[in-house]
């Protein structure tokens, strides 16, 4: 059974393995463009969760991405090769990177060997490595432009400024900000 | 050095690619929108090596800009702005929306810009723009650059360096740095 979104600008379907909630809102099948998963449930939207114009699941063979309840994603480059997990009334803006795999090794050396290896594949995607699984907790507000680093857990009501770059866990109820970013403040719960 | 994966003609999937543009062999360059800012009269204006991944990618170069690009590069969804000269090694890997640009495209003087937005402007036909800062930028062999990074003119990135996502690198990076913040600061070694 192919998946056909009516109001889709787009020509695509959604992947079969994609669960979505009967809630949940769609803008475009687009954003499954980069979409490889071939895990049941390598996206899941919640009840009420919506993806708009702009966020691309670029997923990984082995990924899964969650969204919880009420999840509202704006435009996020989703990087998942093992697990993205984004909780309940979560909010994330446009061009926020999240991304749990660097997909190349740090060494030069290394790299090297693996771009050899690209450009045989069709398509060309680059996989592997060493994913770093991602929590980004229920009641969250991630800003534009938001770099959300491999193995980074948000804690439940934070908030990340717009363009900060997170590379270590934020603890729950914090203002997070800056490149890198760090703890502003709390907020009440 | 292996040898050639694809021997097969480096190729833009958009169409033709603009005269002036050499892509060697193996080659892919995807994305409708890759040379929709490619404005460089330059003889050799972009020049691509072998077995690279251009997706998405747009190279916006101006009258007199010139690129070169080396083999096995792999760049997704990249903006390249290049005025000048932007010169970028093999084995170089740019992340989604990461921008590389070897100008500021207006001048700091405000009197200076005023002239340059009524030059830019539709009522600017024929009047020349007010001298415009450029400085090449240098991207070495085997570099990382992370999604939303920024490298702005003048910068030279030394061999093998890792810049992290959303890095703003103003000034250069030595060999086998890693990189990361606003500005981009060392933070440690890729060895």
């Amino acid at each position: 059974m192919t998946r056909r979104l009516e109001w889709d600008w787009y020509s695509g379907t959604l992947p079969e393995n994609v669960i979505v909630d009967e809630t949940a809102y769609i803008e475009t099948s687009f954003s499954f463009l980069l979409y490889r998963s071939e895990v049941h449930g390598g996206v899941t939207y919640g009840h009420g969760a919506s993806t708009y114009l702009g966020t691309m699941f670029d997923v990984g063979p082995t990924g899964r991405v969650s969204l919880g309840d009420y999840a509202l994603v704006h435009g996020a480059r989703i990087i998942c090769d093992a697990r993205v997990e984004i909780g309940d009334f979560a909010l994330i803006s446009w061009n926020v990177v999240i991304m749990d795999n660097y997909r190349l090794p740090l060494s030069g050396d290394d790299r090297r060997r693996q771009l050899m290896k690209v450009a045989e594949r069709s398509p060309r995607v680059l996989s592997g490595f060493r994913p770093e699984p991602v929590i980004i907790g229920p009641n969250t507000w991630i800003g534009f432009g938001a770099c959300i680093l491999p193995g980074v857990h948000i804690g439940e009501g934070s908030v990340v400024g717009a363009k900060s770059v997170v590379r270590e866990s934020v603890p729950p109820y914090k203002v997070a900000v800056g490149n890198p970013a760090r703890i502003l403040r709390s907020i009440n719960g | 050095m292996a040898g050639f994966i694809s021997s097969e003609d480096g190729r833009w999937v958009g169409g033709t690619p603009p005269g002036n543009v050499r892509l060697g062999a193996g080659t892919l360059v995807s994305g409708e929108l890759a040379f929709k800012r490619f404005h460089s009269q330059h003889p050799e204006a972009l020049s691509i090596g072998a077995q690279c991944t251009m997706d998405g990618v747009q190279f916006a170069l101006g009258n007199h800009g010139r690129m070169t690009i080396g083999d096995f590069c792999y760049f997704t969804n990249a903006v390249l702005l290049c005025e000048l000269r932007v010169e970028i090694g093999r084995f170089v890997v740019i992340g989604w929306n990461a921008t590389i640009a070897d100008s500021d495209f207006h001048p700091l003087a405000p009197a200076e810009r005023i002239a340059d937005a009524i030059a830019c402007s539709p009522l600017g036909a024929g009047r020349p723009r007010p001298p415009i800062e450029a400085r090449p930028v240098v991207i070495e062999d085997d570099v990382w650059i992370g999604p939303n990074a920024t490298i702005l003119k003048g910068v030279r990135i030394g061999a093998g360096a890792w810049v992290e996502p959303g890095a703003m690198v103003l000034r250069d990076i030595p060999a086998n740095a890693r990189v990361l913040g606003n500005p981009a600061l060392v933070v440690g070694t890729t060895q």
